[in-house]
């Protein structure tokens, strides 16, 4: 490992993403029109929002992140400087973690966008300390960067990475109790859903979020599945997985 | 090992090298060797096995069987601070700059003193003739152009031992003739430069060449000495080239 080469993979990733306007525009502008889009959706008045808005913000940091870092990793890897830099001094660790550090900066931002927008402009409801949620958040963002850098080891290209996206996300949204309660699911699918990050993210951020009276009620009908201690314990021990994961994924079609 | 015995190890030994893909023998038994200070020509038609023989020799991919070894040593990450590696694609991140690109690469390659840094970014875009573009994205850039950024690349850290697939494809003759000129120079410091092409007119460029073909090694010589063995005195590479083909398919024959 070594910090310079680390440091020198992030401020490239940053040149980058900041060079490219158009991006940089949209890692803005769509999160908050797919917040708005849901919240308006959702009847009004009633405070569904309150009890969505949790899992809600998790669920859109995992999805914006993943797809950010896995289609650029895979024009890495596209491009030819994936090979360029594997024949270099740097090693695999170096690049996954100088990626975690250049896209931590784009994906908090656009996370942070996502969590003031919903708290301020649509007014939710919520318990926690800001830092709380924010260093929750943190973890997620971290998985969803190597779970990208990942997926893009088995995609060839641009197509095939989008349709990951059905097979790495979607589940996880359907499994982690975002729309239907997890203790009511086919048993087989409770199973699966303990062994997706996801289902850690939002039973975490569900007990750090929601306010008292409605997270009693989760409680009460078996909606919390694990202890705060735990949900932060076993995405630790996914951000680990991942990230070594990654950095063997990262040598598959190098031959 | 003492600094003698360092020396006199040739920059590239392969001893029966073969790499295959699937069914496809890429490289077939290949040993070779070659001196140091020498610029040597891979040449050869298209898909005879240039590329995943210096992607083999760059240790970017292990030969399925045989050994290689580069400068004394396997292809280690520790070693690649030495080498310089130009693959066939540009290679290079279209959104940065032609400085940031060549920074980078720089300091990936183990130059982290930042004034030193800027003088051989400085030195590699003079040398490929684009100073004047530095703070020009790689985007707005014509083929060739790209392609001599991409050298600038691999030139900047000064390697000992330089690869170079197809360097000169779509960069025109004048400063193709540039090129030759500093490739000279560079072997004069004792560098090695192995570079494939399949023109002839690189070729006659180079000290040593080896004929390629389907993975083969059919010739090795200088281009005097190759041209010489056709026999006829007017004989050019072409010549010789298609001269070895035939007596490779005679000797199959008789066999």
């Amino acid at each position: 490992m070594s910090a310079n080469n680390i440091f020198a993979m992030a401020s490239r990733v940053i040149r980058q993403l900041i060079r490219d306007r158009r991006t940089i525009a949209l890692i803005v502008i769509v999160p908050i029109v797919v917040m708005s889009l849901i919240t308006y959706a959702l009847p009004s008045g009633t405070g569904v929002l309150d009890r969505y808005a949790p899992s809600l913000i998790v669920t859109m940091a995992l999805l914006f992140t993943f797809l950010l870092t896995g289609i650029s990793f895979l024009r890495e890897r596209s491009q030819g400087t994936l090979e360029r830099m594997m024949a270099s001094p740097v090693s695999r660790l170096d690049m996954v973690l100088g990626y975690i550090f250049g896209f931590f900066i784009f994906a908090l931002t656009q996370v942070l966008i996502i969590l003031l927008f919903t708290i301020y402009a649509l007014n939710i409801n919520y318990a926690g300390g800001l830092w709380q949620i924010f260093f929750f958040l943190i973890l997620i963002i971290v998985m969803a960067v190597c779970l990208g850098i990942f997926a893009s080891a088995f995609a060839k290209n641009e197509f095939q990475m989008v349709q990951f996206i059905p097979l790495v996300i979607v589940p996880q949204i359907f499994l982690c109790g975002v729309v239907f309660p997890i203790n009511q699911m086919n048993e087989v699918l409770q199973w699966i859903g303990k062994f997706l990050p996801l289902t850690y993210g939002v039973d975490g951020m569900r007990q750090i979020m929601l306010p008292e009276p409605i997270l009693a009620g989760f409680k009460e009908s078996g909606e919390i599945l694990f202890g705060l201690g735990t949900d932060i314990g076993i995405l630790a021990a996914f951000v680990i997985a991942m990230s070594v994961l990654a950095a063997i994924g990262l040598r598959r079609g190098q031959s | 090992m003492d600094t003698l015995q360092k020396i006199q190890k040739p920059a590239i030994q392969t001893k029966h090298a073969s790499f295959n893909y699937r069914k496809i023998k890429a490289v077939d038994n290949v040993s070779i060797e070659i001196p140091r200070g020498i610029s040597f020509g891979v040449l050869g038609p298209n898909g005879s096995g240039k590329t995943t023989f210096i992607r083999i020799l760059v240790g970017l991919i292990k030969p399925k069987s045989g050994t290689v070894s580069t400068l004394g040593h396997p292809p280690s990450r520790k070693l690649s601070r030495h080498i310089g590696y130009m693959p066939q694609l540009p290679a290079l991140y279209s959104e940065l700059s032609i400085r940031q690109n060549v920074d980078f690469f720089a300091r990936i390659y183990g130059i982290k003193n930042k004034t030193q840094r800027q003088k051989l970014v400085k030195e590699a875009i003079t040398m490929v003739g684009l100073w004047p573009r530095r703070k020009d994205s790689i985007s707005k850039l014509s083929g060739g152009m790209k392609q001599r950024v991409s050298l600038a690349c691999a030139i900047v850290h000064k390697p000992r031992l330089l690869f170079l697939d197809e360097p000169t494809v779509g960069v025109d003759p004048a400063l193709r003739v540039k090129f030759w000129e500093y490739f000279r120079s560079l072997t004069e410091k004792g560098a090695t430069i192995i570079i494939s092409s399949h023109t002839m007119d690189d070729a006659a460029h180079c000290d040593s060449l080896a004929f390629l073909r389907e993975g083969r090694v059919i010739a090795v010589g200088s281009p005097d000495e190759l041209k010489q063995a056709t026999g006829s005195p007017e004989a050019s590479l072409e010549d010789a080239f298609l001269y070895f083909v035939q007596r490779k398919e005679a000797e199959r024959v008789s066999k």
